[in-house]
Parts: C-alpha cells; sequence; structure tokens
C-alpha cells in the first residue's frame, strides 16, 4: 500500500508503490471473474478514503497517467476486455466515497508496470549526465570549481555537466584536482599553556570541467548560465582559450602598428602608470617653492630645467 | 593623533582605543601614500640634482609617522588583540579556536591525520 513516504520517492518508486496497491494487486490474480466487480470497487475506495490526501491525490493523478499512456500503446487491443482479460479492470469510483475522481464515465485501465517508464527527460535525471563527443579535442574552456564540502561540489559539477550537453558542448570531466589542505595549530587556552594545543583544517576540494570544441558564444552562454544558477559554497574560474586562424603573427603587427601612436607614450613611462597619482604628486613637490629654493632655482643665472616646468 | 582621528565612529568590529588608533593609520597612511611615493621617487632619481633630492629626503623624514606603512598592525576583530593574530581569519588564536568549534567559519574543522 503507498504510504506518505513515497511521495519522496522518485518517479519510479512511486509507481512501484502504486502498483502494489490492493487495486492493482488484483491485476495479478488471474482469473477476473473471480473478482466481483463491486468488490473492487469498494477496496479502491476504501484505500483512497484511507491513505493522506496529498497521496490520493499524487497517486489518482498517476494512474490517470498510466492509463493514457497505456491507451497510447495498447488501446487498440482491448476492445471489451473486462469479461475475458485478465489485467483489465474497470475503476468505476463511487462518486460519494472519493470526490477527487471525476465522476462522468467509467475509465478503463490497463496498469502494467512494465511498460510504463518516465518520460526521457525526467529518466535522465536519475541517470549519468549525457556527453556529447569531441570532434577534434581542441580544449576552450577550463572551469574549476572549488569548495569545502564534496556533496555540494559533486551535484554542481554534475549541473554544468548536463547544461554543457544540452547546450550541445562536449564536456569532459569532472576531473578531481589535488585539494588544498591548510592546517594551523593553536594553543588551546587564551594565555600560556603552549603544550596543550589543537590542530584546525581546512581542505578545499576542487573539480575541473573542461569543455572542447565549442564555439566561443556558446560557451559564454554555458557560463553565464552556470553563474547565474551558481550554488551555495561553491566557488567558480574559468580560463577561456580563443583561438585564431594561421598568420597570427602577421595580423598581431598590423595591430601594433596601428596602436602604435598610443602604445608609445605609455611605454615611455616606465617608472609608473600614466596619469597616476604619484606622478601628479612628483611635478607638484619638484615645482613646489622650498625644492625650487634647495637646487638653486631662485638665485640669479639659473634657468629652470625643462623637467621642472608644469604640465599645462 | 586626534588631528587624523574620524569625527564619528567609522568602524564595525569590536571597539577599541588601538584598534580606533590602527584604523586612522590606515586611513592617513592610504591618503597620503601618493606623496610618500613621489618622495621616494625624487630621492632615488639620480637624474635631479642632489639639492632636491636632498630637499626630498628631509621631506620625507619629516613626514608624519601615521603616514607610515609601518604602524599598521593588523589586529583582532572579534578583541582587537594585537599579538597572534591569524592573517587568514583577523582573529586571535583564541577567538579563531573558537569561532572554528562553533563552526562559524567556513570549511575549518579539527584536524586529524
Amino acid at each position: 500500500m503507498a504510504t506518505a513516504t513515497s511521495m519522496r520517492l522518485p518517479w519510479r518508486a512511486i509507481v512501484r508503490s502504486v502498483t502494489t496497491r490492493p487495486t492493482t494487486q488484483s491485476i495479478k490474480t488471474p482469473p477476473a471473474a473471480s473478482i466481483p466487480q463491486p468488490f473492487t470497487r469498494r477496496w479502491a475506495s476504501d484505500s483512497a478514503s484511507n491513505t493522506p490526501i496529498g497521496n490520493e491525490f499524487a497517486s489518482a493523478s498517476l494512474e490517470r497517467a498510466a492509463a493514457t499512456e497505456i491507451e497510447g500503446t495498447a488501446g487498440g487491443a482491448g476492445v471489451d476486455a473486462e469479461s475475458h482479460n485478465a489485467s483489465t479492470i474497470t475503476t468505476t469510483p463511487p462518486s460519494e466515497s472519493s470526490p477527487t475522481e471525476s465522476p462522468e464515465q467509467p475509465r478503463r485501465e490497463t496498469v502494467n508496470p512494465d511498460t510504463v517508464r518516465p518520460p526521457r527527460a525526467v529518466q535522465a535525471a536519475y541517470l549519468r549526465p549525457l556527453r556529447r563527443p569531441a570532434t577534434h579535442g581542441l580544449p576552450v574552456c577550463d572551469l574549476q570549481l572549488r569548495s569545502y564540502s564534496v556533496r555540494n561540489l559533486e551535484f554542481f559539477a554534475d549541473f554544468c555537466l548536463r547544461a554543457a550537453y544540452y547546450l550541445g558542448l562536449p564536456a569532459f570531466g569532472p576531473i578531481p584536482l589535488p585539494r588544498i589542505v591548510e592546517r594551523w595549530t593553536v594553543p588551546k587556552g587564551s594565555f600560556i599553556h603552549k603544550k596543550s594545543q589543537e590542530n584546525f583544517e581546512r581542505k578545499t576540494l576542487r573539480r575541473l570541467i573542461q569543455i572542447k570544441d565549442g564555439e566561443p558564444e556558446t560557451v559564454e552562454v554555458w557560463l553565464a548560465f552556470v553563474k547565474k544558477y551558481a550554488y551555495y559554497g561553491i566557488g567558480m574560474k574559468a580560463n577561456v582559450w580563443e583561438f585564431e586562424k594561421v598568420g597570427v603573427g602577421r595580423t598581431m603587427d598590423a595591430e601594433m602598428e596601428q596602436m602604435r601612436s598610443e602604445v608609445e607614450p605609455t611605454l615611455r613611462q616606465f617608472a609608473f602608470k600614466k596619469g597616476s597619482a604619484v606622478e601628479d604628486k612628483v611635478l607638484e613637490l619638484i615645482n613646489r617653492g622650498d625644492f625650487k629654493a634647495a637646487s638653486g632655482g631662485n638665485a640669479p643665472m639659473i634657468r629652470t630645467p625643462t623637467y621642472k616646468l608644469p604640465k599645462n | 593623533m586626534s588631528m587624523f582621528r574620524a569625527k564619528r565612529l567609522d568602524l564595525g568590529c569590536f571597539v577599541n582605543v588601538k584598534v580606533i588608533r590602527d584604523h586612522t593609520k590606515r586611513k592617513v597612511f592610504a591618503e597620503h601614500e601618493p606623496e610618500r611615493q613621489a618622495l621616494r621617487y625624487i630621492i632615488r632619481n639620480l637624474s635631479l640634482p642632489a639639492r632636491t633630492r636632498a630637499q626630498a629626503q628631509l621631506q620625507l623624514a619629516q613626514m608624519h609617522c601615521y603616514t607610515r606603512p609601518t604602524q599598521i598592525r593588523n589586529r583582532c576583530i572579534e578583541g582587537g588583540k594585537g599579538r597572534g593574530v591569524l592573517r587568514d581569519f583577523k582573529m586571535t588564536r583564541y577567538n579563531f579556536r573558537m569561532n572554528a568549534l562553533a563552526g562559524s567559519i567556513p570549511g575549518v574543522k579539527k584536524a586529524a591525520w
């Protein structure tokens, strides 16, 4: 009999528990004629009234789903099956006992647990993530996940792989990278007593997911998606490689020639960054009265050197 | 030094005279860092006249001690102590231990190997 705990179980488990209900158990008893019709009906209504409301709803909806599935597959075969076919039962729930069922018309159900299966997308969630094969094997993106908890890390790595599959990216991994172990040893007490100490540690777990042969835009979409649904307690970092055509050197040289006017003044400033606060300060200091006086700037016959002139 | 100190309390952690003082020193240092670096540059620049460089040396030596980076000392955010502060957690060893045992520091556990 289906219990309330079956609500927590995955889809297939619920199906199994539904099949063990008395109504459906009667399928396995071979002679259908031996079970009187009102008897099964009463049994079904009893079991439905005993189960909690949420579960009753779930099982009812499941039955309906199963019925539609079977109708699709073996609808032509069952003509008037309740008289001669053992695996068919008409469940006409009495309208006063189970209000959740629709009272308009008796529904014909053929429940065969072997043929019932969840949709493929739902089924895939319980299996290992699907992968796409790489054609060239060129690494395009390395995503590193870090966390202190294995559980979250494994879960999120799985999520990333699934996302990559549905975006059409060939993903490899999760490759477990070496753990980072940090340790601290501190005295137990707040004062002296160095002899009694305590050790603490923090282990950072890492996983690497590598994308091969991906389009740069798709990889960016994947990274954005993964970032959007970032999981708690997990850090991420990505290395992305871009590939150029043959003859990069020539194009880079041409770019350099174009940028020369912008780069040259920067390169001349070897000491500090252009427009930094220090640069302004140096000029300001050097042009200050006391500095000029110190270098004899106020004395006659001494010209102001060019480097001391203010910028504007 | 009171002239550097903020008129209103601008700290959120454990507050103490020494903590406030250290905080003030950090702010003063950050404010005067370009000036210090400029003076250091003038002192080391051999293309400048010796007298200018000597003047810069004097200027640098005369700057307030709060503008020196060496005045800054890491303090415990939980108790304001200046010694035995773990850089990773900004806490004294004892406060670190208490927090680690309570599980407040992510990922830190008692080690056994």
